[in-house]
Order: C-alpha cells, then sequence, then structure tokens
C-alpha cells in the first residue's frame, strides 16, 4: 500500500494528495510551535501558532480587520483587471502583427526589468499618497509582465490553426475571435491567475510605503508596537486570501477547459 | 487535357536571415492539373514540393509567374483551397462534431439546416460518427487526421491540398486512411494534391505521380498512373503487383538518382 510513495512519477489518488497537503501543514506547525515553546527564541520575536491564532481573531473583533481586507482586496483587483483590460489586446496583436510586436517589445523589456519598489518614489512624487499611486505600484508590476505572457501564449497558437482558418475562409478578424483566443485561453487563464498573485506582493510593497488603511499598513503599524503575534497574523491572512484565489481560478480553469482532461 | 489549375512559371527564393545568401526553391515551374485530378508530388525531401503546394494554396507567395484556378488568378488563401496539414490541425476545444461542423463556419452559399446536414454526411463519410461528441484529445492520431479532412470536404472546396497527412501515422492506420481517401474520392471526384515521400502511396492514390528534382524544384517525370495500374484495381487491392512493384523500383531509381546529385553537391 506505501509502494506507490516510492516509485518515480507514479500517480497517486486525489484523497492521499489532499491527506498530504494537510500533514505538511501540521508539520510546520508542529516545528514552528516547539521551537516557539521551547524557549530557544524570545517570544516577541517567536510567538506560538496558539498566540498568532488567537492574535488573528482579534484582529478582527478589536481593529477591524475585515475592512482593511476588503480596502486591500479591491486595491488588487482593480489594478489587476487594469492590467488585463490592457494587456491582453495589446498581447494578442504584439504576436499576430509582427510591427507591434517589433515596436513594443524592446520597449517592455526595459520597462519589465526597472524593479518596482524603485519607481514607488516617483509615482508618490507624481500622484500623491492617495488611491491613485497604489494603484499605480501594482499596475507597474503587473501590466509589463503580463503583456508578454499574453503575448507568448499566442505566439505558442499552432501555426497550423491560423492557417486552417484561412484555407476555411475565415477572415483575420474571424481568426482572432474563433481560433487564437479560444486556442490560447487555457494558458492566458493561467498566467492571469499567476499574476494576480504577483499584485499582492506589490500591493504590501504600495501599503507600507503610503496608505492609512490595507493590510499591508495594518502590519506595518502594530509592527511599531512589536505585535509580533498581530504582524504574523497579517501576513497569514494575505497567505489565505491568495490560497483561496488561487483554488478559485483553478476551479474555474478546470471547469471552462475540460477538454483538456485526458 | 483540362487545365483546371494552371502554374505558370513559378520561381520561389528563400533568403537566410542576414539576407546575404539565397537559396532558390522553386526553379521556373510550369505544371497543370485537370479537374477531379488526384496528383501525387514526390521527391527528395526538401526538395521544395511542399513549398509548391503551399504556394498554389496561398500560403505562401511566390517570387515570379502565375497561378489560376479554372481561369482566375490566384493570391492569398481563401475558402477555394483546402488544407490538410501533417500535424493535426483539428481544435481541442471543440468536439468532432464541432470540429468538422467549423468547415462549413464561414460558407454562405448554405442555410444553418444545410450546414448540419453536411457535417453529419462528412462525419459519416470519415467513419466519425460514433465519436461525435468526443474532444479531440481523447481521440487517436489517426482519427484526428480524419477530423481534418472532414472539417476541410465540409468548407466545400475547389481543391483538396494535403500535405504528408498520413506521415505521423502508423501503418496499419495509415492504410486504413489511403483506403478509405481513395473512396471518399470516388464519391467526391475533388481535385487533389497530395504531397508525400512514401513512393507506395504514391503510386496507390495516385491519378498521376509527379516526381520532383532535388532543390530547386523541377518536374523530372509524370506518370500517368492510371495507365499501367486501372484505379479500381488498386482500389479494390488487386492490382498487378508485378506492374506495382516495378514502377515503384522506376520511381525510386529516379528518387535516388536526384538525392545523391544534392549529396555530390554539398
Amino acid at each position: 500500500m506505501l509502494k506507490p510513495l516510492f516509485v518515480f512519477r507514479h500517480a497517486l489518488p486525489r484523497k492521499t494528495e489532499i491527506i498530504l497537503g494537510i500533514f505538511g501543514f501540521f508539520l510546520f506547525l508542529t516545528i514552528w510551535h516547539m521551537t516557539a515553546s521551547s524557549g530557544v527564541i524570545r517570544p516577541e520575536f517567536l510567538p506560538t501558532p496558539f498566540a498568532v491564532a488567537k492574535a488573528f481573531i482579534r484582529l478582527f473583533t478589536e481593529r477591524d480587520f475585515a475592512s482593511d481586507i476588503i480596502v486591500s482586496v479591491g486595491r488588487v483587483w482593480f489594478a489587476f483587471l487594469l492590467s488585463v483590460v490592457i494587456a491582453v489586446p495589446l498581447g494578442l496583436m504584439m504576436s499576430t502583427y509582427r510591427a507591434v510586436g517589433a515596436i513594443l517589445e524592446p520597449f517592455i523589456d526595459f520597462v519589465r526589468y526597472l524593479p518596482v519598489p524603485a519607481l514607488v518614489p516617483l509615482l508618490v512624487i507624481w500622484f500623491g499618497v492617495g488611491e491613485t499611486s497604489k494603484i499605480a505600484v501594482l499596475w507597474m508590476g503587473t501590466f509589463f509582465q503580463l503583456i508578454l505572457l499574453i503575448a507568448d501564449d499566442t505566439k505558442r497558437v499552432p501555426t497550423e490553426y491560423i492557417e486552417s482558418g484561412h484555407t476555411l475562409g475565415a477572415s483575420n478578424g474571424q481568426i482572432m475571435r474563433h481560433i487564437i483566443i479560444p486556442a490560447a485561453l487555457p494558458n492566458m487563464i493561467d498566467n492571469l491567475r499567476i499574476t494576480l498573485g504577483w499584485c499582492w506582493t506589490y500591493l504590501i510593497i504600495a501599503e507600507i510605503v503610503a496608505a492609512n488603511s490595507g493590510i499591508g499598513h495594518m502590519i506595518w503599524s502594530l509592527r511599531r508596537f512589536v505585535k509580533t503575534p498581530e504582524v504574523m497574523a497579517g501576513i497569514i491572512a494575505i497567505g489565505i486570501i491568495g490560497l483561496l484565489t488561487d483554488q478559485a481560478f483553478r476551479f474555474a480553469h478546470a471547469r471552462l477547459f475540460s477538454y483538456q482532461r485526458r | 487535357m483540362d487545365k483546371f489549375i494552371k502554374v505558370t512559371d513559378v520561381t520561389k527564393t528563400y533568403w537566410s536571415e542576414d539576407g546575404k545568401t539565397e537559396t532558390k526553391v522553386v526553379l521556373p515551374l510550369s505544371l497543370t492539373i485537370a479537374e477531379g485530378e488526384m496528383v501525387m508530388f514526390l521527391g527528395p525531401s526538401g526538395c521544395g514540393k511542399t513549398t509548391l503546394m503551399r504556394i498554389i494554396g496561398g500560403l505562401e507567395k511566390q517570387d515570379q509567374g502565375s497561378i489560376t484556378l479554372a481561369g482566375d488568378l490566384l493570391a492569398g488563401p481563401d475558402r477555394r483551397r483546402g488544407m490538410v496539414f501533417q500535424s493535426y490541425s483539428s481544435f481541442p476545444w471543440l468536439c468532432v462534431r464541432d470540429n468538422i461542423k467549423f468547415g462549413t463556419r464561414y460558407r454562405k452559399d448554405i442555410s444553418a439546416a444545410e450546414k448540419e446536414e453536411i457535417t453529419d454526411h462528412y462525419m459519416g463519410m470519415v467513419g466519425l460518427s460514433a465519436y461525435s461528441d468526443f474532444y479531440t484529445n481523447r481521440i487517436s492520431g489517426g482519427m484526428r487526421q480524419r477530423v481534418a479532412i472532414a472539417r476541410t470536404l465540409a468548407s466545400s472546396p475547389d481543391i483538396l491540398l494535403m500535405d504528408e497527412p498520413f506521415g505521423a501515422l502508423d501503418a496499419q492506420t495509415r492504410e486504413h486512411l489511403q483506403f478509405q481517401l481513395m473512396d471518399i474520392n470516388k464519391t467526391e471526384k475533388k481535385t487533389t494534391i497530395f504531397v508525400t515521400h512514401d513512393v507506395e502511396e504514391a503510386i496507390l492514390l495516385a491519378d498521376r505521380v509527379v516526381i520532383f528534382s532535388a532543390r530547386p524544384a523541377r518536374v523530372v517525370k509524370e506518370i500517368d498512373v492510371n495507365a499501367v495500374i486501372p484505379v479500381q484495381d488498386r482500389r479494390n487491392n488487386k492490382a498487378d503487383m508485378q506492374k506495382f512493384f516495378s514502377l515503384r523500383n522506376e520511381i525510386l531509381e529516379i528518387i535516388r538518382a536526384e538525392y545523391r546529385q544534392t549529396m555530390e553537391a554539398t
């Protein structure tokens, strides 16, 4: 019964995989708890998981953490959708029309390598400390990555699909709508999921630098009072939100593209 | 002979990326094909036969020369020239039936009801009615090629262009599809250009075999296969094997000679 665990690339039942996943979490929690309660590290630096769990509840009951979460989620999705709406059509164009690609690629490659945190001071000068600068940070962090990913997905659509379209009498617009987009969509949705994850990284940077609300702001202001359990609880909250969003994307992906199942 | 497709003095040259060296792929080349004819393009690999077919299909542009179809000058791809590729070109997001129906999608000459009827007709012709709802990643490579053939036929092209469509299939599946294609051809009478490097496949399916030289392609020899082995004998598996093999050896010798030339030239 244990043998499949030791065979290279042997498939496991779904149930076993879930159990192993939960086991992984418990293993981490156990090691954490044992280290924290051994007294080697002072609790100001490493509180026990139970202390963090209590802090987690306090965040909601005493500090209205829920509205911080709503603010942060709102920022992430607004900036993310703003990126998607512009990056998807441009990415499609970059791969279908070589001229568009030739114009945009070198510039995007340049911008892409600018570290987003380095842009924060500039964006604050331009947009102040209001919502606009935070959206701008998130947008800068995702747009230029996403456009190249979408362009790559489009490029991977087999030429034969497009040529089949031509010889079946489809116009360029019809080939785009009926062939290129459906063919590239599964990979695109996957890349949207990954990009949304990056949004969260930049959100915390944006909220730490200049904000008076949001998860990042909450974590940063608690740091001043060395409320380590609350800080850790805040970080864990981000992890949970990320995990839930990711699972929602995966679920939607599996439903939308069930034809990929063998 | 009726000149349904007329290729006149077509040339094609590929330039290297830096634009310095040129490779002539097709020499001034002329060829005519009659309506309803099944023509097989044979030649050493890399000789430019696929390039010529893609030019006829409008997927590549010749440098010089012209191609006419029923008297109309051709430029760019359209629904009059359907193409079946070696790699599987059926769409994975559509089931078998919707893939075949895609062939009728851009036809304005028929009603929606006729499109359904045509879809079912060709799905039956390639023997895939039982797999109507299957997505293409659940069916075999041979079935996917049948989907591609049915889809192309459903678009009602004037000519069918096939680029080594059975090249990636195992021997048994390939033979099955060859005979199926002969059956389809009997009822459809579709003008077909079929590129292959398999000499036996060429003899089995052809009305006429056109043998090309090593690159740059020119026509070395044309063979009227019907004059040697009647098509119904081939279709019924009753071909005179003596004649079949001597024809095969004759063609192989021509291709070998061409191939040797390329090897000596490089």
